[in-house]
């Protein structure tokens, strides 16, 4: 019994210990092929790279090294900041190439942890590479991570709800507003959106020429308290308390299910929603594919479905968030020559050009043609087009990581006072730009 | 020395003298030898990250240093800073809090599971082991998943159950949007999750305990309440002071359940545990010595707060 007892009491201190050492031991990195010499490895984030385009990278470049091969893995959008700040530093388990999402990249290419890319910037496209994305990849005037593909979000809509209640479609901010307004009957929101959406929200504020922080000579100011900034985060505040029926807590909702009808012909949860193009592929009546499954039809019924792009303040279109990553080299990879070789691939035409035939917006301005020229292709690049980015700070990850906006953007659709609560966050954001 | 038989037989006392003097040896080396892999596992595995800890703690440590720059000692500047933040404190007083109710919730409702275990048939006694043992087996992503679907403002069974019996005020009631609610939320998961460990852990107790004792109980009068109260219950102390240790512990590190639910959507910052404000702050803003730092003082923490049980096990032995 005494042996029982000291090793219970050997275990709680044991478990004790554990406690203690859990807290900053996640994601250790994925190990990788490290064994051939010409094995390099490409981190692909999400599954927005469809399994075609990744065996086209693998064959081509297979065929265009030969004796070496490409090993593609996905990771998770979540781990995908963590994941890297693990493997980029260790020169043994560094993937070469890695996908990371574009207000990702300061993070990283603040502090060297990617190869400079400017010797090749010409020969990938150059300026006719998407310059937000660029932009937000450069660090001391280099290039360090470089567009790979951009997305774009636009506005979804039930016409038929729309027009039975007698509501035009909008052309400016203002009128967006109005009309949602009104279409809101307490059970089917005028427009479903999350108190905590901040990522749809900063439309509002980009819309009135706001912007969300400022650099001067390095050092990063949060300018929610900047007049434009306010008038476009009550303007949110007004659409959100209006229009939706969604709580002030929620936030990345699968907002494409409240537009589709409900169960047995039930009226839609809502007649308006904000999403991403791919969306387009969650909406429409039910209808059976070829593998036999009941999927959506993709918005076939153009008299129930539509998309339009937000309008601006005064007519045009509002500069809506850009959705897309930037791709790049690790500094440590081993293998600097076969990892331009695979962005020489990523760059070339047919690729780009595949990236578009998929629905993701080819970085190359040249092969954005590729997306089509329907309705949603061509709102897609218009909104794209004025589409604007999170800032470029080195802090901005560790400001999405602590769930900052998501907060301040709950308290402003609880009702709180927007002046008060941008001084308050202000007050907390700059530090966090900075990096400390 | 079994001394006392030396006077009667002295000359009979060779052959008799293997047996006491090996049971003396023996405890003196072999114990020390099957310790030690025990002792290297707990070295290597939980010494080694223990001590990075600890210098980390001391040292100026973020994305730069991860990257290569050499960190610079700083002395106990990282604590300094950690301990005037005034989130931290918020965040120790309800991760106790929560970790207490945790804790005895769970060993209260396991502790009565067990009774009803050994009270019923045997036949719905394996129908609630089964039971048990799936809830236990289950993964906790999926499970929480799963409990975030039945609380779901929408289309959660919770809210149309309570609808349905006539509670208006539900219909689209968002269950994760308050601190309060949230945390009865993740109550009602990490209860669930742990009490077949104790139900399980304390009917093997109740099943060690004498009938002869409880009869002889009976026949003295004593009822139920006080059988349990004065005759079962201290006969089963040992295990619920362990297994009530072990919640404790575990209870304060919840790190992943409140994380899931936080997805969901709720208030992150008035949400947070220790284990998730330390995630926030060393995977989130890339601030590992602080994060270190939190990580040490939960350490000493979760010694303070289990210290009192480590010492009462250690004193039942002498």
């Amino acid at each position: 019994m005494k042996i029982v007892r000291i090793a219970a009491a050997g275990a709680a201190v044991a478990l004790a210990l554990t406690a203690c050492s859990s807290g900053d031991d996640g994601g250790s990195s994925g190990s990788d092929g490290t064994a051939e010499a010409a094995d390099i490895t490409l981190w692909l984030a999400g599954a927005d790279t469809p399994d075609e385009l990744r065996d086209y990278l693998k064959t081509t470049f297979e065929e265009e090294n030969p004796g070496s091969t490409l090993t593609i893995e996905e990771q998770d959008w979540n781990d995908l900041v963590t994941k890297l700040t693990t493997a980029l530093p260790d020169e043994n388990n560094t993937p070469d190439v890695v996908e990371i999402g574009n207000t990702q990249s300061p993070t990283f290419t603040t502090i060297g942890a990617f190869r400079d890319l400017t010797p090749l910037y010409d020969e990938l496209g150059g300026d006719d590479l998407l310059p937000s994305f660029v932009e937000v990849g450069q660090a001391d005037g280099k290039n360090y991570a470089l567009p790979y593909y951009f997305g774009s979000r636009y506005m979804f809509y039930r016409p038929d709800v729309w027009s039975a209640a007698g509501v035009e479609k909008p052309t400016t901010l203002a009128e967006f507003g109005d009309a949602v307004t009104a279409l809101n009957n307490g059970t089917q929101s005028g427009f479903a959106i999350g108190g905590q959406d901040w990522r749809n929200g900063i439309s509002w504020v980009f819309a009135n020429g706001g912007e969300l922080a400022t650099e001067d000579g390095g050092e990063w100011t949060s300018t929610l308290s900047d007049p434009n900034t306010i008038t476009g985060l009550e303007q949110w505040q007004a659409v959100y308390e209006g229009a939706s029926n969604v709580p002030a807590t929620e936030r990345d909702v699968a907002y494409w299910d409240f537009l589709n009808d409900g169960t047995d012909g039930a009226a839609p949860a809502a007649a308006t929603i904000m999403a991403p193009g791919w969306a387009r592929w969650s909406i429409g009546d039910l209808t059976t594919n070829d593998d036999g499954e009941e999927v959506r039809d993709g918005m076939a019924d153009t008299s129930k479905f539509g998309i339009f792009a937000l309008p601006g303040t005064d007519g045009g279109l509002a500069p809506v968030f850009a959705g897309g990553s930037n791709i790049a080299i690790s500094a440590k990879s081993q293998h600097p020559e076969l990892s331009e070789n695979l962005l020489r691939i990523i760059f070339s035409e047919e690729y780009q050009t595949m990236l578009g035939e998929n629905g993701l917006g080819p970085a190359n301005a040249q092969y954005v043609d590729s997306l089509g020229d329907d309705e949603f292709a061509t709102t897609m690049i218009e909104t794209a087009a004025a589409s604007k980015l999170t800032p470029a700070a080195p802090g901005w990850a560790a400001v999405e990581a602590a769930f900052v906006y998501e907060e301040l953007f709950q308290a402003i659709a609880e009702g709180g006072d927007v002046t008060a609560l941008a001084a308050e966050y202000d007050e907390r954001i700059t530090p966090m730009l900075n990096g400390s | 020395m079994p001394s006392t038989e030396a006077p009667t037989a002295p000359p009979a006392a060779p052959p008799a003298r293997p047996t006491p003097r090996r049971r003396r040896r023996g405890p003196g080396a072999a114990p020390y030898v099957l310790i030690v892999p025990a002792l290297a596992v707990l070295l290597a595995g939980l010494g080694y990250p223990l001590f990075w800890q600890a210098v980390t703690s001391l040292q100026e440590f973020g994305l730069a240093q991860q990257f290569g720059q050499p960190p610079t000692f700083v002395g106990l500047d990282n604590y300094a800073r950690i301990f005037s933040d005034e989130r931290l404190w918020a965040v120790v007083v309800r991760s106790i809090l929560f970790c207490l109710v945790n804790a005895f919730a769970t060993v209260g409702i396991g502790v009565l599971l067990a009774l009803l275990m050994k009270a019923v048939h045997p036949a719905i006694r394996i129908v609630l082991q089964i039971g048990l043992l799936l809830a236990w087996a289950m993964p906790m992503v999926a499970a929480v998943t799963v409990w975030k679907w039945l609380f779901d403002w929408r289309t959660g069974v919770i809210n149309w159950v309570l609808v349905q019996m006539g509670f208006d005020r539900y219909e689209g009631h968002t269950w994760l949007a308050q601190p309060l609610s949230f945390f009865f939320v993740a109550t009602v998961i990490i209860v669930w999750m742990s009490v077949p460990f104790v139900a399980l852990s304390v009917y093997a107790a109740l099943t060690q305990v004498s009938d002869e004792v409880l009869e002889a109980a009976r026949i003295d009068g004593a009822g139920p309440t006080r059988i349990f109260w004065h005759i079962t219950l201290p006969l089963v102390r040992p295990v619920l002071s362990i297994v009530l240790l072990l919640q404790i512990i575990w209870d304060l590190r919840v790190f992943a359940q409140i994380r899931l639910l936080q997805d969901a959507g709720a208030p992150v910052s008035e949400t947070n545990l220790l284990g998730n404000f330390i995630f926030e702050l060393g995977i989130g803003r890339q601030d590992f010595a602080g994060a270190a730092a939190v990580s040490i003082f939960v350490l000493a923490l979760t010694v303070l707060i289990s210290w009192p049980y480590v010492r009462n096990l250690l004193k039942e032995d002498a």
